[in-house]
């Protein structure tokens, strides 16, 4: 059948996918071929085989559209599996699932490491055929999230916890929970790359060319580029030497430059988000669309991010002005899970898992923070890794915050990404600013009381530096008292809003309910980094634990968000310690609940307040949560929504952070209706 | 009979999933996939006999070829060969190149048992056919 007609005919059956789903198998062994393409027809997919991977790669390339999946054995004579599994992943961006009868440890992890979706053990069985869709769908997700997938639109799978809440953005809701960081990281990493991706398809349509494979900036290489430009001074870094400090073999100089300019172009929008978003977004920390995905991944990976070094580097850039800077922090807000990858990107990373936020944002600021969120990311994962990374953060955002003066922070648009970047505390502080004003820069120093429990626990020692600075900090007010809320990034994001909340918190009662409320539980996850104070008994800081969070807002859902971002840490600390691990959940309930976000950010706002300088954030720390939650739209309402949702995307970088918070929150809830918390 | 090979370990139940592959749209798939398995490994298995003398002491070129034909064997179900590969491989990992040879020598006995038993096998399925499409034809 030729491909036009081919195309036609396998067309009408991808209506009804994954009836029809088009796979290309390739074996070397022709008994197996021929028992996988039986099984694959008997699935109903569509399938394509060749035992040479050189045809399959020919087939491949002839037409990129002409295939949805590869599934691909290990040991061929002509071509070794991995390779072309790197190559498929890396020139046509297809799900690749290897094939072998070995099934020994090392050889699955190699398969996986280059990048295999799965890895299935021979003699394969139909069963393990019937789920292969889930791939393809995740990966479109992740890169098509913002077209939209008509395919997937009525895919909603049972598994997707979240496409309720979902953004308009996505369609479906991941397939899996599971699968969600690596959706949001793909989602980060498309969304950060959605400029050269462009250029590079372009690039690389023709097929007859041998296109220089694209390099895929993975979560490790990211850090790297982040770490060597935080080096060499974002505004020194020139491709050259960013190679140099790099030391990867095979990457040329072009690759870095392209990547250079993406990530500039990211750290721009950042701050361009950053700035407008702060008041808004700050409160509800609904970052962009990444984060709504991967709300916690991304973060996450900002997180680790903005984790100290971010921020120290980033005073100098003026966080202060721009949560921008931290938009490793924010992105990462998403990431809650994945470890906040990096701070730099946070606003976007959040969706793609940190890895991608690592990727991005680590370059910026601080090299440190990068390291932070790579180190973070590379966690994992998403959504366990924050105690750890908080840590790592909360240790570098303490260096940072003290030195960003949350005043930069004030936003804590940081607090999306609570992401290590140190940022974030600056984001939040400007964030608080906004809407604090008179609150007094509670942002962290308050935290130390115990932070956040781990995750946010180590905010919280970074808002404490944080905190002292704050008071230099312009935004507001927030008392130094704490907003620990930048320790809390460590999940989710660390939503600097502590920052804003200071003093003056009662900006929301329904806020401080809210807080007041998850504090209690500790784990007041206000999800986006609020900069509780300190004071504010945990209320705050369980961001970072969202979990007790949660568990107060249950009522709001939404605070399953905050908790994300809420890894404030600051001062509730001692609640927060499990908040800090709820933010995972929070993370997740945030999806389900946009609106609860709203409601979370005022919370959030509002419990900050309690404690005494609550941090501002209160909206914003929302924000971090989950991304979409938080929407600040609302946000003007509550200077406390904006915080959020700020703070949950700057967490990381509150550039990227706040801009994805903004976009997400925008995107996601056009209600953010903060102030008024039917819950509380 | 098949019972006998399920029975005797020749056959596991792989292959009871590859019959399940056979319906009406490929009504001898089982057939032409045990055709093609017969003669594939026959191939695979002179390689490896070649590779033994060619490249003496070559362990990892025999684990490879050793490798595919294992692949093969799994994909069919036939269990009682691909434990014999497995061993091969073992001796392969230990540097053993006596154990390899016995190996070898196993795998290749138990092929040319299996192929025997598969093709009587099949005759008695066309042998049922006939006389049940005769069957049915009567009823």
């Amino acid at each position: 059948m030729r491909p036009d007609e081919r195309k036609g005919v396998v067309a009408a059956r991808r209506d009804q996918f994954p009836v029809g789903m088009r796979v290309l198998a390739v074996d070397d062994d022709p008994v197996c071929l021929k028992v996988l393409e039986t099984l694959l027809l008997r699935c109903q997919y569509h399938v394509s085989t060749t035992n040479q991977a050189a045809i399959a790669l020919k087939m491949l390339r002839e037409n990129r559209d002409m295939f949805d999946l590869v599934i691909s054995d290990v040991h061929m004579p002509d071509m070794d599996g991995f390779k072309l599994l790197e190559l498929v992943g890396l020139e046509m961006d297809l799900p690749v699932i290897m094939l072998s009868v070995n099934g020994e440890t090392k050889t699955v992890m190699k398969g996986i490491t280059h990048g295999a979706c799965d890895y299935l053990l021979k003699p394969v069985r139909i069963e393990e055929l019937r789920n292969i869709w889930q791939h393809v769908v995740r990966r479109k997700f992740s890169t098509r999230d913002r077209a939209n997938l008509d395919i997937y639109e009525e895919c909603n799978k049972p598994s997707n916890a979240d496409s309720d809440h979902a953004h308009g953005h996505v369609t479906c809701g991941s397939p899996d929970q599971s699968g969600r960081p690596s959706k949001k990281r793909k989602e980060y990493y498309s969304e950060e790359e959605d400029e050269g991706e462009e250029d590079n398809t372009q690039e690389t349509d023709d097929p007859s060319a041998p296109k220089k494979p694209r390099v895929v900036w993975s979560v490790e290489l990211h850090r790297k580029f982040v770490a060597a430009v935080n080096q060499l001074g974002i505004d020194k870094a020139v491709p050259k030497r960013i190679l140099e400090l790099m030391n990867v073999e095979k990457l040329t100089r072009e690759n870095v430059a392209s990547h250079l300019q993406k990530y500039r172009l990211y750290l721009k929008r950042l701050s361009a988000v950053a700035s407008q978003q702060v008041s808004i977004v700050a409160a509800l920390g609904g970052r962009d669309p990444f984060l709504h995905m991967g709300a916690f991944e991304g973060l996450q990976g900002y997180q680790a991010f903005t984790s100290s070094t971010s921020l120290s580097s980033f005073t100098p850039h003026g966080l202060i002005n721009s949560p921008r800077n931290n938009p490793a922090a924010f992105g990462t807000q998403r990431v809650s899970a994945s470890k906040s990858i990096q701070t730099v990107t946070g606003g976007h990373a959040l969706n793609h898992s940190i890895c991608d936020a690592n990727k991005y944002h680590l370059s910026s600021p601080g090299n440190q923070q990068g390291n932070l969120g790579q180190g973070m990311a590379t966690s994992l994962g998403q959504t366990q890794m924050q105690p750890k990374w908080i840590q790592e953060e909360t240790d570098d955002l303490s260096t940072i915050f003290s030195g960003n003066g949350l005043a930069n922070s004030g936003m804590s648009a940081t607090l999306q990404g609570v992401t290590s970047s140190p940022l974030l505390p600056q984001e939040l502080v400007e964030c608080t600013q906004v809407k604090v004003g008179s609150q007094p820069s509670v942002l962290t120093p308050s935290v130390s009381s115990g932070h956040l429990e781990g995750t946010v626990g180590v905010s919280s020692s970074l808002l404490d530096p944080r905190v002292s600075q704050q008071t230099t900090i312009p935004l507001s007010e927030f008392s130094a008292s704490g907003l620990p809320i930048h320790g809390l990034f460590n999940n989710s994001c660390a939503t600097k809003l502590g920052a804003t909340s200071s003093a003056s918190t009662p900006v929301h009662p329904s806020d401080d309910l809210l807080v007041a409320r998850d504090t209690k539980a500790g784990a007041s996850s206000f999800g986006s980094t609020m900069l509780l104070p300190p004071d504010t008994e945990q209320k705050y800081l369980n961001f970072g634990g969202g979990n007790s969070f949660k568990h107060k807002f249950d009522e709001r859902t939404a605070d399953s968000l905050f908790d994300l971002k809420f890894v404030w840490s600051s001062g509730l600390s001692s609640q927060s310690a499990s908040n800090i691990g709820a933010h995972h959940s929070i993370s997740q309930r945030w999806n389900n609940s946009s609106s609860n976000n709203s409601n979370i950010g005022a919370r959030m706002i509002g419990q900050p307040s309690s404690s005494a300088s609550t941090v501002a954030p209160h909206a914003k720390s929302d924000f971090l949560i989950s991304g979409d939650m938080l929407v600040p739209k609302n946000a003007s309402d509550l200077s406390v929504p904006k915080l959020q949702s700020e703070l949950s995307s700057s967490s990381c970088s509150f550039d990227g952070l706040l801009n994805s918070i903004i976009k997400v929150v925008r995107s996601y809830h056009p209600l953010v209706s903060l102030p008024q918390h039917p819950s509380l | 009979m098949k019972k006998s090979l399920f029975d005797q370990g020749y056959l596991d139940e792989q292959f009871c999933q590859v019959e399940d592959l056979q319906d009406e749209a490929s009504p001898n798939f089982v057939e032409e996939v045990v055709t093609l398995f017969l003669k594939d490994s026959g191939r695979l298995m002179s390689n490896i006999e070649q590779a033994l003398e060619k490249y003496p002491r070559d362990f990892n070129r025999w684990d490879a070829y050793m490798q595919q034909l294992k692949g093969s064997c799994c994909s069919i179900g036939a269990s009682r060969m691909k434990n014999e590969c497995m061993s091969f491989r073992d001796s392969c990992g230990q540097g053993n190149v006596e154990g390899c040879m016995r190996a070898f020598q196993k795998v290749k006995r138990e092929h040319a048992v299996l192929r025997q038993k598969l093709e009587s096998y099949f005759q008695l399925l066309r042998q049922a056919g006939a006389t049940g499409a005769a069957t049915r034809s009567i009823k």
